[in-house]
């Protein structure tokens, strides 16, 4: 009987890595999809937002732009009876854009916190995305600065699915999490791309 | 007092006077040096006196070279000079003056836009007075200058400087600092009345985008980025995505704080209905754990001190032993205005602004800048200004 065991934990460890791998691909392969009314917003105050806003606004897709929303925005439309479907929330942080908003990285990641929680209340979709590559990422900020981080683990962890710029990726931090969270990860490789992402995500 | 006394005295005198008279004229001639500007047939030069009285006849009464198209358009004014220690933004105006052809809307180039800061070198920092750019008809020479005001011409610093109207409280000697001095007053200080005449220009000649073009040491955080003021956060933005993809370099942005006050990004932008945007190119001679200071490093860009900064990541730009020669330096600005026009042409199809014969980051690095210098002796009298 032991033996028997010790033969097969081998071949189900194989099995279990497979399967894995298999929904892994399987995530990546799915298109992934959100709905209109969109809600833009940031995790850290960087200008990766405005990148999209162009794109949204090319695509005519229904969006508001609101880099500092609340989960009461997101009650309010509700109230309304224009419920958001979407939000797209993107992260890396920014010092100037934190102050020019008058807020601190604490502020941001409790106010992101409240929001995600509303947003998985409601069942809106939530789409994590980095979009300035690794300028806006830890190796581009002061040592010891961990903020970007910090707004990537807010959000990509705890997303429906990412929207992340490859170069940004080349350490595979976003790749990790998907793996890890099996959580979708769409990869661009040239910002005039995201035009498609979005074209795709919002079938426009 | 004995007469060995006499003696040592009056020869440590005689050595201060010597020391004295010889930095003196070292000092005048940096401040008098004339460098020579070669305009075309297109272009027209007026002075920044012409916008306000109070700066007229003084020191900071600039050169305003305009480039007009025949067709109209979109006027834009691009800002060389509010810091003359970053001699890419002074070089990039000058070699927009001396190559561009406007076909649609209007340029306005200004090279020296603190020509005050243009006259003076940072005290003990061992800075070059005069750098020369090679040319196949062997070399034009510039002025280095400074952060701020020759304090010839403005002194002496309070010990508290309040930034007007914004009542911000900024460093003391930052009252000397141009981009610290923005929307500026008629009765203010000789950098306040600058920027006051700046705004009037802007103003009166109805300018759509301001692009004021500065270096940044590698430790300081923005840079490799076009900083913007609100209302140019597509326009930007666009540009920046562009180059990123399609030009050879990447370039960021970056919002223009609300709350910091005197800077052009943010005071042009709130007083004025032009968009204002800020660029920032890499310049290694300017980070504090530089080596040796010298024009050779001004202009190649490489310092060894600052590679091994970033090996203990504490840049926020990428160097290595090619360092950041000026061409590069200049060929991003260069490439940066030049699409922030196209990206202009994109959002305003209706009040285009077209430029010819500027060139891109890709040519000025194979060809160097000197290419793009028009030899002063090769044309008419008439046709060399001097800044």
């Amino acid at each position: 009987m032991k033996t028997l065991i010790m033969r097969r934990v081998p071949r189900l460890l194989i099995l279990v890595f497979l399967s894995s791998l298999f929904s892994f691909a399987a995530n990546q392969a799915v298109a992934q999809t959100a709905s209109e009314p969109v809600l833009l917003t940031s995790c850290g105050q960087s200008p990766g937002p405005v990148r999209l806003k162009i794109f949204l606004q090319k695509l005519n897709v229904n969006f508001d732009y609101n880099l500092q929303a609340k989960a009461d925005d997101l009650i309010s439309k509700k109230k309304e009876g224009k419920p958001y479907k979407s939000i797209i929330i993107v992260t890396g942080a920014s010092l100037k854009g934190m102050g020019a908003a008058g807020v601190s990285m604490d502020d941001e990641l409790s106010r992101t916190k409240a929001l995600i929680a509303e947003a998985k209340k409601q069942g809106i979709k939530i789409i994590g995305s980095h979009i300035e590559g690794m300028a806006r990422r830890s190796q581009g900020a002061t040592a010891g600065d961990n903020t970007d981080e910090m707004s990537i683990d807010a959000v990509c962890n705890v997303c429906d699915f990412m929207i992340v710029k490859k170069e940004g990726d080349s350490d595979g931090r976003f790749t990790t999490i998907s793996k890890g969270k099996n959580i979708p990860l769409i990869l661009f490789e040239l910002n005039t791309e995201i035009s498609d992402v979005l074209k795709k995500v919002y079938n426009k | 007092m004995n007469r060995k006394d006499i003696i040592r005295k009056s020869l440590i005198g005689f050595v201060g006077l010597v020391v004295l008279v010889v930095a003196g004229i070292r000092f005048y001639q940096h401040r008098h040096f004339k460098e020579q500007v070669v305009i075309g047939d297109q272009v027209k030069v007026k002075k920044l006196g012409n916008y306000f009285d109070g700066v007229k006849g003084t020191f900071n009464d600039c050169n305003i070279y305009f480039i007009e198209g025949t067709e109209p358009g979109a006027t834009m004014m691009i800002l060389g000079g509010s810091h003359p220690e970053e001699p890419a933004g002074r070089l990039t105006a000058l070699v927009m003056v001396e190559n561009a052809r406007i076909t649609k809307g209007r340029l306005i180039v200004v090279l020296s836009a603190n020509r005050s800061a243009t006259s003076v070198t940072r005290p003990s920092a061992a800075y070059p007075q005069l750098f020369t750019i090679p040319t196949a008809w062997g070399g034009q020479q510039f002025r280095m200058g400074d952060r701020w005001s020759n304090p010839l011409d403005q002194w002496p610093d309070p010990e508290v400087y309040i930034h007007y109207p914004g009542k911000q409280n900024l460093a003391y000697m930052d009252i000397r600092n141009l981009n610290r001095a923005w929307p500026g007053r008629a009765n203010g200080t000789l950098t306040e009345k600058t920027t006051f005449a700046f705004m009037n220009l802007i103003k009166q000649e109805k300018v759509d985008v301001v692009i004021d073009l500065h270096e940044a040491e590698l430790q300081y955080p923005v840079i490799n980025t076009i900083v913007t003021h609100e209302k140019g956060q597509d326009l930007a933005t666009m540009a920046s995505m562009t180059l990123t993809d399609f030009e050879g370099f990447s370039i960021g942005t970056e919002f223009s704080p609300k709350n910091l006050h005197g800077l052009s990004h943010r005071e042009i932008g709130d007083y004025s209905d032009a968009i204002s945007l800020l660029l920032e190119a890499p310049e290694p001679f300017l980070d504090a754990t530089r080596g040796i200071t010298g024009a050779e490093q001004l202009l190649e860009g490489k310092d060894a001190f600052v590679v091994k900064a970033g090996k203990h990541g504490l840049l926020y730009a990428p160097i290595d032993d090619k360092g950041w020669p000026i061409a590069t330096r200049v060929g991003r600005h260069t490439s940066t205005v030049l699409q922030i026009m196209q990206s202009w042409n994109e959002f305003h199809p209706e009040k285009e602004l077209v430029c010819e014969g500027v060139p891109k980051y890709t040519e000025l690095i194979a060809k160097g800048l000197g290419a793009f210098l028009i030899d002063p002796g090769s044309v008419a009298k008439g046709k060399v200004v001097f800044e």
